[in-house]
């Protein structure tokens, strides 16, 4: 038998254009998304609880609809705060028009100091839709022990008066106002852009 | 019958010896539910100190409910508690710590020295056994809603309450709520999904924790 070279070069070439298009095309259609953080599987509700903002009371609820991104610090805060702000500003900036679709809050764990208007000012100086809520102190408790939250106030210099240690992670909740990740505070605005872009669908 | 339809015909069912022999040997993965994010939590412990959700970070915490006056009620759940930290070391966590963290529903009445005196009675070794309460209010807010055991003060000091045993993972996530269990046999349960939590953690990195991953969107729960 002698071999048909021609055919031989053809189905060489579609088979290495199949395994290329299996490798770059299809599998990345069945790889799970990675995430940077911890995933909750069941229907875990945000608190309804009404928080204020300078525009008003709001209630997490509020957001059906929105990805939103939760997270817990206060205005006097010397360094994760404002380092984490400005990572999740980042993350709607490569999330470009998409990120129409999401909300970032911060809630404040200093509720005597921050009044609704100093945090409004201090959220929007990272991104103008950014929105700050704080409460009583007994609200602030509650909503801070549900999402896994916790604060206690410490000594600070003189020139700041008492900081707040805090848990600095970051929460998402869905669309239908689910609470689904955990992020760590040392996650890359890449990585959570990437995380709320899949829960945009 | 020819010897060609003999091997013809047994194939099949060397094809299925040989899938069920591929099933036990290559178990599926199983993994814990991710249930909740547990609560924040600000408490002291039997030693005066503050013990927040911040230090259990990392660890795998055992969280059970009780208070020091509950006697016979807590009886039971001691004892698993009890058998369950005889049987850790056939359990494999890799590097990260088994904890056990009883919290008190008794913030008024369970002082520091009370807690210690109750941990010395069970014969708790408290490096790994810990004893906590607070403010009640935030006791409220981190026993009810945040770990959802429900639980009432009586007039004369008791509490009633649902005995449970609430397992969080490093993450700080609910991974196994065992409720309404005061029978010895919960230790079973509990030393087995400590393991299985062991082994995810040691496989948390490269190619398997992809395996990971999917087992917990294929739904692979024991």
């Amino acid at each position: 038998m002698t071999l048909n070279w021609k055919r031989v070069t053809v189905a060489a070439a579609v088979a290495v254009v199949g395994v290329l298009v299996a490798w770059y095309v299809i599998l990345p259609r069945f790889q799970p998304h990675i995430f940077g953080g911890a995933v909750i599987q069941s229907t875990q509700r945000v608190p309804r609880t009404e928080l204020m903002s300078a525009d008003g009371p709001v209630r997490m609820t509020d957001f059906e609809g929105k990805v939103v991104v939760v997270y817990f610090g206060y205005t006097f805060c010397p360094d994760v705060c404002p380092a984490t702000l400005s990572k999740l500003a980042t993350s709607l900036k490569i999330l470009g028009d998409r990120a129409d679709d999401v909300q970032v809050i911060m809630v404040t764990v200093d509720p005597a100091r921050d009044t609704a208007e100093a945090l409004k000012e201090y959220v929007t100086h990272f991104d103008p839709t950014f929105i700050g809520l704080t409460g009583d102190e007994a609200i602030i408790n509650q909503v801070a022990t549900l999402y896994g939250v916790v604060y206690e106030p410490a000594e600070g210099s003189a020139g700041t008066g008492y900081t707040v240690d805090h848990t600095s992670t970051v929460l998402l909740v869905d669309k239908e106002g689910y609470l689904k990740l955990v992020l760590p505070f040392e996650g890359s605005a890449e990585q959570i852009a990437s995380d709320i872009d899949y829960f945009l669908g | 019958m020819s010897k060609k339809v003999i091997i013809r015909s047994a194939i099949p069912v060397i094809l299925i010896i040989a899938a069920a022999l591929a099933f036990v040997v290559f178990e599926p993965i199983q993994v814990l539910p991710r249930i909740r994010i547990a609560p924040g939590y600000l408490l002291v412990n039997q030693d005066a100190e503050t013990i927040t959700s911040e230090d259990a970070r990392g660890a795998i915490v055992l969280y059970n409910f009780a208070y020091s006056g509950c006697g016979g009620d807590c009886a039971a759940m001691n004892r698993t508690l009890e058998e369950i930290q005889s049987r850790l070391d056939a359990v494999d966590t890799g590097d990260t710590e088994v904890r056990f963290v009883t919290i008190s529903l008794d913030g008024d009445g369970d002082s520091p020295d009370v807690l210690r005196d109750y941990a010395s009675d069970l014969g708790a070794d408290t490096d790994l056994w810990q004893f906590a309460t607070g403010d009640p209010v935030h006791l409220e807010n981190v026993v009810k809603a945040g770990f959802e055991v429900y639980y009432e003060r009586g007039d004369n000091g008791t509490y009633a309450f649902a005995p449970t045993f609430v397992l969080v993972d490093g993450w700080g996530v609910i991974r196994g709520e065992y409720r309404y269990q005061t029978q010895a046999s919960d230790a079973d349960k509990i030393v087995r999904h400590l393991g299985i939590l062991g082994e995810e953690v040691r496989n948390s990195h490269g190619a398997a924790s992809l395996a990971y991953e999917a087992a917990h969107f294929f739904l692979c729960y024991p």
